[in-house]
């Protein structure tokens, strides 16, 4: 069975083990320097602005003390009590877009999760035409966010938009029904962002599919499953362990998702749709409040290390399992 | 027996035709639409009617004066190129050496390559953009709005990601053929040179894509660290669109146009390469 290309994680984990082969019978000088530039580089434009993230977010850093950030005001916690307490100048605290980015990270996920499994058994068996409806599968996810946000944008234009003209055609909803606005702004963010990204589901859940040994399948066939027991019984706990890293990998991705907010709203995003990025960016580079801004930075990088931590324990179990 | 029944078949073809079908609509819907009103004249946009009188492919050539997207093409060409193309060189060298070496802080720096990608990027711009805006102060010096700022920004995520896909690709190449080189009295550099380079060009053209691709589509730090001069495509198409609000007649149409224009290199540049880059597409979760 030929590991997929696909299957980057793992194959990197053999690397680890080859290189320690390799190395008792390595020959010549080591070039180490090679690895110098790089390693100084994601120190310094990395590492170190990372530590002053940390050290902006006790500052009273704004667009006047800016000059000198250095001396600027200590004040200890009080931008993280302002951050989870105030809001800013549209009314949505840190806590508040904490929440948003959770419901939009988890909601978006949960809803990709069974349109790429279901896209991917679409394609696993042989059909003429199924080479263009693969490629046609990636054509959303492929299109750069900030053209899906234009997109969506347009669909969402309230009176004239394709949504509301469709919704008003069927007698569901007023043809003037605000999407960019208000509380449905919320569901605007994850129907693009669902449209946008079930492919990488799909493209993770087909890896996992290709890897299944063609075996299994005849077994099942052989002791009389039927379709659903078959991807119940047989594929599903099979593709258990890259689901569950692509579930965990989408999240932080909807999580830390920046653009499609940023563009479909525009600036002050109504408060609905006022995920933790966008707020971060506003407070610092449109309030020029870099402190508080720092200071949702440090809440925000703090909750990505659950799912962070959890993504690298995921393939050092990979790693152990391959040695 | 009148058809030859695969086992691998889970869904019964009635219903992958229905399930396929719908997805292909859902698809294409938005799509549809999108090339639908990037010709059509803007004074149609929003009229009863969906279909226009008259298709207005004047959109796409009256969008050129509209906003200067040559200009913003040009700066993401140059932003997102040199960007791709430092990381990639430094890549190939740090990754050579991890997949060749064993040495202290190998697996650290392995995880941390891992760890970088939950950083929201917002937290590394706050920092740089006060970095850079502090030193410009105290130096009277340019920095925020020229080339060199955003080109550095971006690689805070290329390289790391450009680093994570060389180490994989290189993992893959047997390491028999650089040994048949060092025995026969190259250097270390010069194996690497000519032997491991060369084959791993596919997975450099990877990195690179994917690198240039993340690049173009970046909005966050172009849209603080650019100056009218540098504006990329992105930040430039954000802020039309955001300027389609105020009063007048919105432009939709150019708008659509020019989305369309951007969106569609990138898509054909994928679909060349689509064998090669879904396995980059699942590294890590970076999309392009």
């Amino acid at each position: 069975m030929s590991i997929q290309p696909v299957e980057t994680a793992p194959e990197a984990t053999t690397t680890i083990v080859s290189a320690e082969r390799v190395e008792a019978r390595a020959i010549g000088s080591r070039p180490m320097w090679l690895l110098w530039p790089s390693v100084l580089l994601l120190v310094v434009i990395i590492g170190i602005p990372l530590l002053i993230a940390i050290y902006i977010s006790f500052l009273n850093l704004d667009q006047y003390t800016l000059k000198s950030w250095i001396q600027a005001p200590w004040v200890g916690l009080a931008n993280y009590v302002t951050a989870l307490t105030a809001g800013n100048v549209i009314g949505a605290s840190a806590l508040t877009s904490l929440g948003v980015s959770v419901g939009f990270s988890l909601l978006t996920t949960l809803f990709i999760t069974p349109i790429g499994i279901l896209a991917a058994l679409t394609v696993n068996t042989q059909y003429r035409g199924r080479t263009f409806v693969r490629s046609l599968y990636l054509v959303p996810y492929v299109i750069p966010t900030f053209v899906t946000a234009l997109v969506w944008r347009q669909m969402f234009l309230n009176g004239t938009g394709l949504v509301d003209r469709f919704l008003a055609g069927i007698h569901v909803a007023n043809i003037n029904t605000y999407w960019l606005l208000g509380p449905n702004s919320f569901w605007a963010m994850v129907i693009a962002d669902t449209w946008a990204s079930w492919a990488f589901i799909y493209i993770m859940v087909l890896a996992g599919l290709q890897s299944i040994s063609h075996d299994h399948y005849e077994a099942a066939d052989i002791d009389g499953a039927n379709s659903w027991q078959k991807l119940t019984r047989v594929v599903l706990p099979q593709l258990r362990h890259i689901l569950g890293l692509a579930l965990l990998l989408s999240t932080l991705y909807h999580f830390n998702n920046f653009t499609l907010p940023f563009v479909l709203f525009g600036t002050p995003p109504p408060a609905q749709a006022d995920v933790l990025p966008l707020n971060i960016y506003v407070s610092s580079f449109q309030l020029f409040n870099f402190g508080l801004g720092g200071a949702m930075a440090v809440i925000t990088l703090i909750i990505m290390l659950i799912p962070g931590f959890m993504y690298i324990r995921a393939l050092r179990l990979g790693e152990m399992t391959a040695s | 027996m009148s058809r030859h029944r695969n086992a691998q078949e889970i869904l019964p073809p009635p219903v992958r035709i229905v399930v396929t079908v719908a997805l292909a609509v859902l698809v294409l819907i938005p799509i549809a639409y999108t090339l639908l009103l990037s010709v059509t004249p803007d004074t149609e946009i929003g009229g009863a009617n969906l279909l226009p009188s008259h298709w207005a492919f004047s959109n796409y050539l009256q969008m050129w004066s509209t906003v200067n997207l040559a200009l913003g093409l040009t700066n993401s060409l140059i932003i997102a190129g040199f960007a791709s193309v430092i990381s990639v060189v430094l890549a190939v060298g740090a990754g050579y050496i991890i997949t060749r070496f064993k040495f202290r802080g190998r697996r650290p720096y392995l995880y941390s390559l891992i760890g970088l990608q939950t950083v929201p990027q917002v937290m590394l711009l706050l920092p740089l953009f006060v970095l850079f805006a502090s030193t410009q102060a105290a130096l009277h010096l340019r920095i925020v709005g020229t080339y060199p700022a955003v080109v550095i920004t971006y690689l805070t995520f290329a390289l790391p990601f450009a680093t994570w896909l060389m180490v994989s690709y290189l993992g893959s190449i047997p390491m028999d053929l650089e040994e048949a080189a060092l025995c026969d009295g190259a250097t270390r550099l010069q194996a690497l040179w000519r032997v491991i380079v060369p084959l791993a060009l596919p997975g450099m053209v990877v990195a690179l894509v994917f690198a240039f691709l993340t690049g173009w589509n970046d909005v966050l730090f172009a849209s603080v660290l650019t100056s009218p001069e540098t504006r990329t495509l992105a930040v430039q198409l954000q802020a039309f669109s955001s300027a389609q609000e105020g009063g007048a007649l919105p432009l939709y149409g150019q708008l659509m146009g020019a989305a369309v224009v951007s969106a569609v290199p990138v898509v054909i540049l994928y679909m060349v390469f689509q064998r090669y880059l879904i396995g980059g597409l699942t590294a890590g979760g970076v999309k392009g």
